[in-house]
């Protein structure tokens, strides 16, 4: 009898800050059975990517985006994501240093989630959270059972 | 209820835990540089500057340099963009 493995969903991430790629990273590698993270250092590159992804395979999972980055920033790169055929409902996430009413009410309007950087470890530990809270229901669901919940 | 920070005196007040959670949600961002094999962020929280280093980046933090005077900004000049010397906000990473 053979069993299929489950596929892994898709996690897209673009910020041009090193250190925040490698703390996301470390905050995915408990789910790396499960999911699979993609990195960008920008927003255009992360674009690119979702354009050449095959059209059967599944949507990714969620797109986090840092707002401040070179050649194409997280807002922008949001719009944009937003006008593509079948990313109108892909949850995305805008991981900013800062807390800025401004940029948050727009990714509300773009339907994206918006969470700070954390300062330190406590804050840490709940950004998975905070972030599946902007997912879609099976996503959640997978994670948690990955979790042993 | 929790006195309202104003000033770099009454954030000095405040139990760690509470500094912390208030850079979080009212610090604004101003850059970040590397010390000794340190991170180090600036955040602008209302009218004074919080210097936060890291003993293990956005996890320990070794100790905080509080400072109302404008030369802390001089490690970051680099990274504050013409933006926000025209709105007078400081930078979002």
């Amino acid at each position: 009898m053979t069993k299929a493995l489950p596929s892994k969903s898709l996690v897209l991430y673009a910020d041009d800050d090193n250190d925040d790629i490698e703390l996301v990273r470390e905050l995915f590698a408990d789910f790396e059975a499960v999911v699979k993270l993609v990195t960008f250092p920008n927003g255009k590159a992360l674009l690119e990517y979702i354009t050449l992804l095959p059209p059967l395979l599944p949507q990714p999972s969620l797109v986090i985006l840092d707002i401040n980055m070179p050649v194409q920033d997280g807002l922008h790169t949001l719009k944009a994501l937003r006008q593509l055929d079948d990313m109108q409902h892909v949850p995305v996430v805008l991981f900013t240093t800062s807390n800025m009413p401004h940029e948050e009410s727009v990714a509300k309007s773009l339907g994206a989630g918006f969470i700070t950087k954390p300062v330190y470890a406590d804050q840490l530990h709940q950004i998975v959270d905070q972030m599946l809270h902007y997912c879609h229901d099976d996503f959640k669901k997978k994670i948690e059972r990955h979790r042993g919940r | 209820m929790t006195k309202k920070v104003t000033s770099l005196s009454d954030f000095n007040e405040l139990s760690q835990q509470q500094q912390y959670s208030l850079l979080h949600s009212d610090g604004v961002y101003v850059g970040k540089r590397k010390e000794g094999g340190q991170t180090v962020i600036l955040f602008q929280l209302y009218a004074f500057y919080v210097e936060v280093r890291y003993r293990l980046y956005r996890q320990e933090i070794d100790f905080l340099t509080l400072s109302d005077q404008m030369d802390i900004l001089e490690p970051y000049i680099d990274q504050i963009q013409v933006r926000d010397l025209n709105t007078g906000a400081t930078g979002e990473e």
